[in-house]
């Protein structure tokens, strides 16, 4: 296979094994195609500098305490609203009925409220589990005010978090951990559903456990 | 939530990256954890094998099954998070964040991309995320504080000043560049793995790493004499 300069860079960004081969060869009698071939594969050779696969010996205790911490949580969850699953050692047929009332019992109750509120007109009484526009931005500031608040006390206990002296603070750096998780999920989650009040609810529990925590930190150096 | 955004249009999607492992043409090393590239066909369907049991035991909650991912895939995954990242603090993490964002959405993996590719494409967007938190601290923290940020220090390798400049010339290519470069040239990925991390085609993925190159190419003028490596 005859190789041309021109080439050569469409084989530095798809070429097959043969071609690499025939730009070695012309690269033989090539000088200009010799240095680019060198300079590229260098790039290549000089990478490697960034490559440390070096151990870790506390990451995984810390990941396998962070797993089985968040699997407890989960299976506590489960336990508690376990009843909703209407597991109670029916059998199937008991629950297909158990289900279809609750299906009819849930019919039912919407079409009456939705035939009471049609009654009172576009002024009546709205649900309060939807934020309106003007209390969802109000919302949204004081969410963005109570982050920053929030943001400068993990300023603050920065020193403790980055390099943990007691098991104490190593133990308040994993909560941290699990609980920008969960604010990170919530967060996202009230972006596409914006005017949901429970998830709402939810982050502003949330930052208020970050900063019970982080005010516990900066207790604790003090 | 964290995980979003994973989903891939079918056709982008890799059925199983090991069975489909494309040839790597330029200079690679074999990596632990991943089949060779010259692998026999017996060899890359026992890997698919041990992917998809391995896939199978996390979601079945056997902290076994994550303890083998993260011996197979640990050191990687850190190394890929400190080089995004650029704090070994950080990196780890957010290694530790990608274990409990796998373990909360293990049940809606599919298997439509191979269950490690999966995972390292949770990697990234926890460290995209964490790069834009930082981002978002550090507008907060510059009220008070003023701090310098630079690369936190590594192992040392076989020659520091090669790596340093390489970091340097590494920060002036765009974020997408720098993340296939990185996925490609330091961490050994195939280009339909990194098509699969970055939800991104293969093509996408050749060109984008060619752009780069070429780039550092322009910046970084290598030490002659290290140009040792064949064509792979």
């Amino acid at each position: 296979m005859n190789i041309k300069c021109e080439e050569r860079d469409r084989i530095f960004e798809d070429g097959t094994p043969a071609e690499w081969a025939a730009l070695e060869a012309h690269s033989a009698n090539c000088a200009v195609c010799a240095e680019e071939l060198r300079a590229w594969k260098a790039v290549s050779v000089a990478a490697k500098e960034l490559r440390d696969y070096s151990d870790a010996p506390s990451l995984w205790p810390r990941i396998e305490r962070a797993l089985t911490a968040e699997a407890a949580v989960k299976k506590h969850r489960a336990e508690r609203w376990g009843w909703l699953t209407l597991g109670f050692g029916l059998s199937l047929g008991w629950q297909t009925a158990a289900v279809a009332a609750m299906v009819l019992i849930l019919t039912v109750s919407t079409g009456w409220v939705y035939l009471h509120r049609a009654g009172r007109g576009p002024g009546g009484d709205r649900d309060q589990s939807l934020l309106k526009s003007p209390a969802l931005a109000e919302v949204e500031r004081a969410q963005a005010a109570y982050e920053q608040a929030i943001d400068k006390l993990a300023a603050d206990a920065k020193t403790q978090l980055e390099n943990p002296a007691t098991p104490l603070q190593a133990s308040y750096r994993e909560k941290l951990l699990v609980l920008d998780s969960a604010i990170n999920d919530l967060r996202a989650q009230t972006g596409m559903n914006p005017s949901n009040a429970h998830l709402r609810q939810e982050l502003l529990a949330m930052y208020q456990e970050k900063q019970q925590t982080l005010q516990d930190i900066l207790e604790e150096k003090r | 939530m964290g995980t979003m955004g994973l989903a891939l249009p079918w056709e982008a999607r890799l059925s199983s990256v090991p069975r489909e492992r494309e040839m790597r043409v330029e200079p690679s090393e074999d990596l632990p954890g991943r089949p060779s590239q010259t692998v026999a066909p017996a060899a890359t369907t026992a890997a698919a094998a041990e992917d998809a049991e391995l896939a199978e035991r996390c979601r079945a909650g056997d902290l076994g099954g994550y303890e083998r991912l993260y011996e197979l895939h640990g050191r990687r995954m850190k190394n890929v998070a400190r080089n995004l990242l650029g704090s070994p603090i950080d990196a780890e993490d957010a290694v530790q964040e990608t274990f409990l964002k796998v373990q909360r959405s293990i049940t809606g993996f599919r298997g439509q991309s191979s269950f490690v590719t999966w995972t390292y494409r949770i990697l990234i967007n926890t460290c995209y995320d964490a790069r834009r938190s930082r981002v978002r601290k550090k507008e907060v923290a510059n009220d008070d504080t003023e701090e310098s940020p630079g690369l936190e220090p590594r192992a040392p390798g076989a020659h520091p000043s090669l790596r340093m400049a390489l970091e340097r010339a590494l920060a002036g290519l765009t974020k997408h560049q720098r993340d296939v470069f990185l996925l490609y040239e330091v961490e050994g990925f195939h280009h339909a793995e990194i098509a699969g991390m970055l939800e991104i085609t293969e093509t996408a993925s050749k060109n984008t790493l060619f752009q780069a190159k070429r780039n550092l190419r322009q910046v970084l003028e290598p030490p002659r004499g290290n140009s040792a490596a064949g064509p792979r």
